[in-house]
């Protein structure tokens, strides 16, 4: 793929948004809004931006991962704005300063490399768990938590008449991503070799497992005081995954199963939100006003929309709760039907296999796990709500990367493919 | 490293792949059952503005249609031309109670199949016609207009069906409601109706029971026939009282007197002045199982299967058998046995068609938007309920009702009329009177048959002093009338 092809992509994405916003008003029988000019111009800027940082500062980087990124921004970014108008353009005030911090971000980084990263790796690791405990702080300070829909995962910085929600959750998943693809390419053989016995288990040296346990730990943490289950089990499973690529030990993602069956067990018996999940995926219709209210509305609007949809701006995604951001998927399978929603799974496909490639070819430790890291966040994210909001396994409230709404993910996302892009940059031939 | 990666890398494309086959499940295959879920808020706004057929009798008159509204956009109101006559044999389409009756069970061929899909544009694209179906009925409209206006007010209802093949000619239900109302107005008034003590939304023709009164002494004849314990001509003595053996209760007949000349009468005399004393003492003779054999051979105790929601019929088994004080109110059509009016119809409808019951249908075709025949209703036999020479022997026998006994006001001038009354006593109330009947007995080869039951509440116009003969038989004489006329 040439750079002229990736620069094309970029503008058939935003043309789509342009036409996306069109085609959404028209199918209501009014009068397409100035978004229908703004939104080209704000995804030109943004991903256009983008596009030239990537070639001054990461040139031999790999082509699809922005193309493929403004896609999917763009197709949820329309759902979004059909949804909401006011939503919609608070997102692309969220795209610009995302895809600003990503530029910068391969500033940053355009001497040093992504082994500069390393250096910090202690201070991103507090930094991270600082991050994920922020939501927590009391409701009265300036900085403080907030709980939506019973989980407490917001911060609401308040300054005067200013106040700004973020969810720090987001940004702390890279950042403890970059501290484990540093910390296990330093350990990974310590971790490989396991020289000690638990009764019939081989098991590594205790003072090598440390951190790992206190990341889990910090994970439970995450789901026990700010009940985000969608989080918690990222976490769970990023640090499985790349803890299984740094050693190869099956041992590894086969001890983090059965944590999580245990723990997903002993959380269904100690905490009422998450059996209201579990109830709510095992039975929607039981208590189809209450607690299965949501995903029914959302097999409702799957039903509707069949293999080929509704058509842009002719469904009633508005009747699903939460259809802006975690049900974001429902609603566009509803508007574009099987074959839009399979297209949309395509794409992320697609990331994820540029993505491990990007890790494949990757020779230094570090920037292959950094890679793998990224990448599997990024999948693991997307099958969570994916597969939560299709009933193939309870739902957990967690963004879909880059069509959710919700400024926080959107700006973590995109770092997250400057950071791939950089690695791919570097490892490239 | 690589090795691991790769196999992550393959993990995390075949759980997208999971992903992918999920969406492929919930749209294509459970998808159409989510679609048309009628929690679904957007299958009521699809009803609401997708285009419906109208509903038409038998000769063409217009009962049900929908209209756009003036600029052709938006909901369509269902229009219900004729109000209240058709109301209990079409039922109703309503975005806001829903659908009910004929309107319900076919409104997916009355939609308009384009849903507004690629799908039904490719359908159409090819040929496909997606404009919606029109009913047509069975019910001829000057029979439903004669029964309506012979009903006149009175709570109550008749059916009539043609007995060669359960072709329904007339289906009225009183009180009856304006779907009108349900259909586009406002719901609190939809609300009202109900709400109505008077339960006008209640179908009486399918959906209501009565005791059946003597009208039940057809069966319990058929029993005692079948059972080879009597004839036509079996002598029964005439008695002023019947005791009941191991009761105190005794049976009277219905004026007190006696039912002939005092010594004895016939099966069929008894059957002509439904001579209580006779059948009390014929019930106990039968028993109770060639009773119920009998009974439940007509349909009773068994769903009657029709285009509408019809409530079973019944007679329960337990403490019938060797309990002759029950067996004789039985077979008087009185204690625990009920009836709705198109079971009893069905009954005449038996005995009228060599005694098959043909399955009973309400729609004759479903015709296409240009009125071409789409799909016709087959005429089905749905059950044996007694002998082709019980029938016969029936038939005599209820023709003697109407010629010289208490049916005699259902008499049709020139046609041979058989039926037989009731007058079902109901405690501390007037009477639950009937008819049912058939004519002409044995037709000529090709000259259709009609077979009727009405059933008037509480003696009607006449309150306590009403029966079947004096309320219900002139009803059915003017549907009989307006069927021989037309």
């Amino acid at each position: 793929m040439s750079r002229t092809t990736e620069a094309v992509l970029v503008a058939l994405a935003a043309a789509l948004a342009g036409a996306g916003s069109v085609l959404t008003r028209l199918a209501d029988g009014r009068a397409p809004t100035y978004d229908a000019l703004m939104a080209p111009a704000v995804f030109l800027a943004a991903f256009g931006g983008l596009l030239v940082a990537v070639r001054r500062w990461a040139p031999r980087s790999t082509r699809a991962l922005v193309p493929l990124a403004a896609l999917l921004t763009a197709v949820g970014w329309v759902e979004v704005a059909r949804i909401d108008p006011d939503l919609g353009r608070l997102q692309q005030w969220w795209l610009l300063v995302g895809a600003a911090i990503a530029a910068a971000t391969l500033f940053a980084l355009r001497r040093s490399g992504v082994g500069v990263l390393r250096r910090y790796r202690y201070l991103f690791l507090v930094a991270g768990l600082i991050l994920l405990l922020l939501p927590l702080l009391p409701g009265s300070w300036p900085v403080r938590g907030i709980s939506l829909n019973g989980s407490r995962l917001w911060v609401r910085l308040q300054a005067g008449d200013l106040s700004l929600s973020f969810q720090p959750g987001e940004a702390a998943k890279l950042l403890v991503v970059v501290f484990l693809a540093s910390y296990l390419a330093d350990r990974h053989r310590a971790l490989t070799e396991m020289p000690r016995r638990l009764g019939p288990l081989r098991i590594p040296e205790p003072r090598q497992l440390l951190p790992v346990l206190l990341a889990f730990g910090v994970s439970f943490a995450v789901l026990v005081y700010q009940r985000d289950l969608g989080a918690s089990l990222l976490l769970f499973i990023v640090f499985a995954a790349m803890l299984y690529a740094a050693t190869g030990r099956v041992a590894y993602p086969l001890a983090t199963l059965i944590l999580l069956l245990g723990g997903g067990l002993a959380a269904h018996e100690s905490f009422s939100h998450v059996r209201v999940r579990v109830s709510a995926w095992l039975h929607p219709f039981a208590d189809f006003a209450g607690t299965g209210y949501q995903v029914a509305q959302g097999l409702f609007a799957l039903g509707s929309g069949g293999l080929t949809g509704s058509g842009l701006g002719a469904g009633s995604p508005n009747l699903i709760p939460a259809a802006a951001t975690d049900f974001v998927f429902v609603a566009v399978a509803e508007e574009t039907g099987l074959a839009g929603g399979l297209a949309v799974i395509a794409a992320y496909a697609l990331l994820a296999a540029a993505g491990f490639g990007i890790a494949l070819r990757a020779r230094d430790p570090f920037r292959k796990l950094l890679a793998a890291g990224l990448t599997i966040t990024i999948t693991v994210q997307t099958a969570l709500i994916l597969g939560g909001v299709l009933r193939l396994f309870p739902l957990t409230g967690i963004t879909l990367p880059f069509m959710s709404y919700g400024g926080s993910s959107l700006l973590a996302n995109l770092v997250l493919v400057a950071l791939l892009a950089r690695v791919s940059h570097e490892e490239g031939s | 490293m690589n090795r691991p990666l790769w196999r992550l890398a393959a993990t995390a494309l075949v759980v997208l792949a999971l992903v992918a086959g999920g969406l492929t499940y919930q749209q294509a295959v459970a998808g159409p059952g989510y679609r048309d879920d009628v929690r679904n808020p957007r299958a009521l706004a699809d009803r609401a503005t997708r285009e419906r057929g109208p509903i038409v009798t038998a000769e063409g008159t217009v009962v049900a249609l929908s209209e756009a509204d003036t600029d052709g956009d938006g909901p369509l109101t269902r229009i219900y031309p004729e109000q209240g006559l058709y109301a209990h044999a079409v039922g109703y389409a309503s975005s806001y109670f829903g659908d009910t009756g004929l309107e319900a069970r076919y409104a997916d061929d009355l939609r308009s199949s384009d849903d507004g899909s690629l799908t039904a544009a490719l359908f159409s694209f090819f040929g496909g016609d997606l404009r919606p179906h029109q009913l047509q009925l069975t019910i001829r409209d000057d029979l439903q207009r004669a029964a309506a206006a012979a009903l006149g007010d009175q709570y109550g209802a008749v059916v009539a069906l043609d007995p060669a093949t359960g072709a329904v000619l007339a289906l009225v239900a009183n009180p009856t409601f304006d779907p009108n109302v349900l259909a586009s107005g406002d719901p609190a008034e939809g609300n009202a109706l109900a709400a109505d003590p008077e339960q006008p939304l209640l179908n009486r023709a399918t959906a209501a029971a009565y005791p059946p009164g003597s009208a039940f002494k057809v069966l319990v004849a058929v029993a005692g026939i079948e059972a080879a314990l009597v004839t036509p001509e079996t002598l029964f003595t005439d008695r002023t009282e019947l005791e009941l053996p191991g009761s105190t209760a005794v049976i009277h007949n219905a004026d007190g007197g006696y039912c002939a000349d005092g010594t004895s009468l016939t099966l069929e005399r008894a059957m002509a002045v439904s001579c209580n004393i006779a059948f009390g003492e014929l019930g106990m003779l039968v028993g109770a199982g060639p009773l119920l054999d009998a009974v439940e051979a007509a349909g009773f105790n068994g769903t009657i299967p029709f285009d509408l929601y019809t409530i079973a019929s019944t007679l329960p088994a337990e403490g019938l058998e060797g309990d002759l004080p029950a067996l004789a109110q039985t077979a008087l059509g009185q204690r625990d046995v009920r009836a709705t009016p198109l079971q009893m119809a069905l009954v005449a409808a038996a005995v009228a068609n060599r005694g098959v019951i043909m399955r009973p249908f309400l729609v004759g075709a479903l015709l296409d938007a240009d009125g071409e025949i789409a799909r016709s209703t087959l005429p089905a036999p749905w059950r044996r309920a007694m002998a082709e020479e019980t029938a016969q022997a029936l038939a005599a026998m209820m023709e003697q009702v109407v010629t010289s006994g208490t049916g005699w006001r259902a008499a049709v001038p020139g046609v041979r009329v058989a039926g037989k009354t009731g007058t079902a006593e109901v405690p501390g109330g007037a009477p639950h009177v009937w008819f049912i009947g058939f004519g002409p007995v044995e037709p000529e080869p090709g000259e259709q048959q009609i077979a009727l039951a009405v059933m008037v509440e509480e003696g009607g116009n006449l309150g306590e002093e009403g029966s079947g003969g004096s309320v219900a038989a002139p009803i059915a004489q003017a549907v009989l009338a307006a069927f021989f006329a037309g």
